[in-house]
């Protein structure tokens, strides 16, 4: 982007501005485009889910503004803003104004790192993963500032499970993502998403395949474990349905949201979606090649860029649309499949939410980080490294030999911590019993 | 939509052993299918693929006869004649009391008339609950089938006797085999009333053609009665009969009950004792028609057609007119008699 | 360039400096921990001017992530004098004590600096990432593994004494009945009760 404004304004109008201002005008360009982008993604996806969730359930859902109820979110937005705000007497008003600032604050911060095309990124920070999980967990302070400053119990409830909530599937999330850091030797999302070219094998573990832009994470048994338990995580973090417990309507009202109406409510809900595309987004970039996809790689090495200053422009627009095309519809496969999920599963209680992340999510993705190291070895690793015997053998072969090695140690670990789990909550339904009988009993 | 009742529809759980996490991969099969299935349209209720919407305001799903939603009240087609008699039963057994009438009386006499004057339901307290339609001993009030009642005020809802007639027609049309049930009794009650009290029974405020033709048609023929024994009364009747509209009803009956009590007085005794009765009946039917005309043209009667002794400026004023000529009258059937 | 790095810098030091004189002087006890959030914000920001990306981002993700909703956590659970100011009469002795320690810090940084150097002059090109995962991840298992494996030892150790201290034995904890088990329970009382019937009758009859 500071390229294009540093062409207009220094080459084609000559007026010589400095540098800093056209980083400047670069980086406004680009927010106001993001602010503007993030609350449209809210209002389709709001229609996307009604409609989904509506066919899941047999019925048609919302369809009567606009053709197929595209305006039914534009009638929603004009509702919300039209209604009046009501703040209760006993709240601390500056906390519960600042709240739902708090809570939408950092989900328009995790847009900065978020790839949509090739070379379209806002900023391309080395760290990105790390600053895309670290921003998302700011809003938890949000929450549990919307809860205590209402001073109702339901709140105060909804905001602590939602905190706990957060502040455990953070975990899994992350040590599922390491995995994959582990392999690409890079925290920033850029070069995640490069990594994924090839054809079902990345181009970088065998640099023979051909570059389809195919060669996705998931292809991969511990990047299908990682997806998995990532994919778990964030539904606990967009607080989707199955962990749906901090708003559980039929147990705490709306949780947080209890005591925010209007658009203060609005925003809590922007937020709730922003949060829910994002995920979805990060999703698809890291284990599904984010705009990688057949064509892209090709189109892109026609245009102009940094590698390639001849290039033709027609093929930056045509790399950066179909990009953009590819990114999307994984990014709203995802969301169709948080719906799917929404649509087939029941809430769990605090305490099952609680067990199966610490005792089943995190080892699961603790096994799946040593997987990631053992692959690291097998693919990369020669006899500088230590690992003598895999001289000789072609990249292929060691490809293979890894796959099957992190395969049987995935495998194994998902059966026999899935067998553990079960157990313990077998036992745990037999000491619940027995606590009952040791009850009736006394009495 | 045919709904199989008595049918055990057996539905694959696909229960069996699971391993772990099967159950929940399962689960996401049942919703996918349920979601692949939506995009076809069910026929009958055996089908549990597909969405049953019927897309409200674009399609309607056809009434059931029984269907109820707000009770009505039915008039004769022909004659216009309402089938309440004003029993007050409907307005007793209303559990949320929202039915008012006011019976109607006769004019000369001041006793109850089998008919109500005026006959309120407040719909937007009515429960559609029925029981003034099951309760009604003349069929008057039954059920209507419209359900979109929705008004900006609560006032709106309060509905008069003028908002709720309906021609047994109407009724008929929207629940043939109920109303082919009661017919009979309904119209044998009906004419019961008719023949006991030929012009008390009131008259439908939503007039037809058809009534306004029979009203004339009834008028001329209570003209006609006393014009073949009595002269008098029937000269001012024949050009009465030339004024079409019914607020002209009034000043004609008024007019007549004038001219038949000058008619008697004027003339004393010359009329046979047997007429005079007769002559007596016929004008104060005559001023009742007045002052049910009188009432339903409201104040739309235009003042200066009432005769000149007697200026009322609204229709009460009117009443009061046709009230003290039939009394005229009457004295003056008296006079005849004693003589 | 330079200018606008300083404008910012100012703008972030008084975003901390407010916000930490308002932890110390705000009534409200949550109100601090939430100023307090606000200035380890700052601070990130801070480390983020100095291109040390890393660093800012795990002040973001310990500090204001887990940490803070730590000490909120805490402040909730235990909290009972609420808006009380505490060292009230002797607001004079802290703030001698507090001078005394910054002074403590303050003094020997204020005079092991040397002023008034020149700007260092490195080599030409792209300067050296500082403090990048990679360095850090070699440090931690190279030069400073000793510490590294202590820390994660202390926080280990932490870890099972939290787990030791919360864990109640599962026969012990009472719990709240759910309905289905209430009804079961009344259930079999009264079948117990009427065993018991039944018994004293047969014990009657046999007498």
């Amino acid at each position: 982007m500071q390229d294009v404004v540093n062409q207009v304004i220094n080459t084609t109008f000559g007026w010589n501005w400095p540098s800093w201002a056209i980083a400047l005008i670069g980086y406004l360009i680009v927010a106001v485009i993001l602010f503007a982008i993030a609350p449209f993604q809210m209002l389709f996806l709001t229609l996307y889910e009604r409609r989904a969730i509506a066919r899941m359930q047999d019925r048609v859902g919302p369809n009567r503004v606009g053709p197929e109820g595209i305006f039914q979110p534009l009638a929603d937005g004009v509702k919300i803003f039209t209604k009046e705000d009501i703040v209760p007497d006993a709240a601390d008003h500056w906390v519960h104004f600042i709240a739902p600032c708090v809570v939408v604050a950092p989900t328009m911060f995790m847009f900065v790192v978020l790839p949509w095309g090739p070379g379209m990124v806002p900023v391309d920070l080395n760290i990105g993963l790390l600053f895309f999980f670290a921003i998302s967990s700011v809003s938890a302070v949000g929450l549990l500032m919307a809860g205590w400053a209402s001073s109702n119990k339901f709140a105060l409830i909804g905001a602590m499970r939602a905190v706990a909530q957060m502040v455990s599937y953070e975990i899994p999330a992350v040590i599922s993502l390491l995995a994959l850091v582990l392999i690409t030797g890079s925290l920033s999302i850029v070069d995640m998403i490069s990594y994924q070219g090839g054809l079902f094998i990345s181009s970088r573990d065998v640099a023979s395949v051909p570059d389809w832009g195919l060669g996705w994470f998931i292809f991969t048994p511990v990047g299908f474990l990682a997806f998995v338990a990532f994919f778990i995580a964030a539904l606990a973090e967009g607080e989707r349905t199955p962990f749906d417990i901090p708003e559980a309507d039929s147990e705490i009202v709306a949780g947080y949201m209890t005591e925010y109406s209007g658009m203060k409510f609005g925003l809590f809900y922007l937020a709730q979606y922003v949060l829910n595309f994002l995920l979805c987004a990060i999703t698809s970039v890291i284990f599904f090649g984010g705009w990688q996809g057949p064509g892209v790689g090709w189109l892109y090495a026609q245009a102009i860029t940094p590698v390639n200053p001849q290039g033709g422009w027609v093929f930056n627009v045509l790399a950066g649309v179909l990009g953009v095309v590819y990114f999307l519809s994984k990014t709203y496969f995802f969301f169709f499949v948080m719906v799917w999920i929404r649509g087939a599963f029941a809430r769990l209680r605090i305490d099952q939410l609680m067990d199966f992340g610490w005792k089943f999510l995190i080892p699961l993705t603790l096994v799946n980080v040593i997987s990631a190291a053992v692959w690291v070895a097998l693919t990369k690793w020669g006899a500088a490294d230590g690992l003598a015997f895999v001289e000789g053998w072609s990249p292929l072969v060691r490809w293979a030999v890894a796959f099957v090695v992190t395969l049987a140690m995935n495998l194994g670990a998902y059966l026999y911590l899935a067998r553990i789990f079960a157990h313990s909550q077998a036992e745990r339904e037999r000491l619940d019993d027995e606590v009952l009988e040791s009850l009736i009993n006394v009495v | 939509m045919d709904i199989p009742r008595g049918n055990i529809i057996v539905m694959d759980r696909r229960r069996g052993k699971l391993r772990v996490g099967q159950g929940l991969i399962q689960g996401l099969k049942v919703v996918w299918d349920h979601w692949a299935g939506s995009f076809h349209k069910n026929e009958n209720f055996s089908q549990i693929h597909g969405t049953f919407t019927v897309e409200y305001p674009d399609e309607r799903l056809p009434l059931p006869q029984t269907y109820r939603n707000m009770p009505v009240l039915l008039y004769d087609d022909e004659s216009g004649h309402e089938l309440c008699t004003g029993c007050y039963q409907c307005q007793r057994i209303c559990p949320p009391q929202v039915i008012h009438i006011t019976q109607a009386k006769d004019p000369v006499t001041g006793k109850m008339v089998p008919a109500a004057t005026e006959f309120i339901i407040e719909y937007d307290a009515c429960m559609s609950c029925g029981f003034c339609a099951e309760v009604c001993p003349f069929d008057s009030i039954k059920m209507d089938h419209v359900y979109e009642l929705s008004t900006a005020d609560r006032v709106s809802l309060t509905m008069r006797k003028a908002q709720l007639n309906r021609p047994i027609s109407y009724y008929a049309s929207i629940a043939p085999d109920l109303w082919a049930e009661v017919q009979a009794g309904a119209m044998k009650k009906l004419q019961g009333s008719i023949k006991r009290r030929p012009d008390v029974i009131g008259l439908a405020a939503v007039l037809t053609e058809k009534i306004k033709a029979r009203r004339l048609e009834l008028a001329a023929a209570a003209a006609a009665a006393p014009a073949a024994a009595a002269p008098a009364p029937a000269a001012p009747a024949a050009p009465a009969a030339k004024l079409t509209p019914e607020e002209k009803a009034a000043k004609l009956a008024a007019m007549k009950a004038t001219n038949a009590n000058k008619g008697v007085a004027a003339p004393p005794a010359k009329a046979p004792v047997e007429l005079s009765p007769a002559d007596a009946k016929a004008a104060k039917l005559a001023a009742i028609k007045a002052a049910n005309a009188a009432k339903q043209a409201g104040a739309a009667a235009p003042p200066a057609e009432v005769p000149a002794e007697l200026p009322p400026t609204d229709a009460k004023a009117a009443k009061l007119a046709a009230i003290k000529a039939a009394n005229a009258a009457k004295k003056a059937a008296e006079q005849g008699n004693s003589e | 360039m330079d200018l606008l790095i300083q404008i910012i810098f100012g703008l972030l030091s008084a975003l901390i400096i407010g916000a930490a004189m308002m932890v110390v002087t705000v009534r409200n006890v949550i109100h601090a921990a939430l100023w307090l959030i606000a200035s380890f914000f700052g601070v990130a920001a801070l480390y983020l001017t100095l291109e040390a990306e890393f660093i800012a981002v795990v002040q973001v993700l310990v500090y204001v992530g887990a940490i803070s909703i730590l000490v909120l956590f805490a402040i909730m659970l235990t909290r009972s004098s609420e808006g009380e100011r505490l060292l009230t009469q002797h607001w004079w002795a802290a703030a001698i004590i507090s001078l005394g320690l910054f002074g403590a810090v303050l003094l020997p940084t204020l005079v092991g600096h040397h002023w008034n150097l020149p700007l260092p002059t490195g080599p030409a090109g792209t300067p050296e990432s500082l403090a990048g995962v990679e360095e850090l991840g070699r440090g931690f298992v190279n030069e400073f593994l000793i510490q590294f494996e202590v820390a994660g030892i202390l926080l280990t150790v932490a870890l099972i004494g939290a787990i030791v201290i919360a864990f109640e034995e599962r026969s012990r904890r009472r719990r709240v009945l759910t309905l289905s088990e209430e009804h079961i329970l009344r259930q079999r009382q009264q079948a117990t009760a009427t065993a018991a019937q039944a018994a004293l009758v047969t014990a009657d009859a046999a007498d």
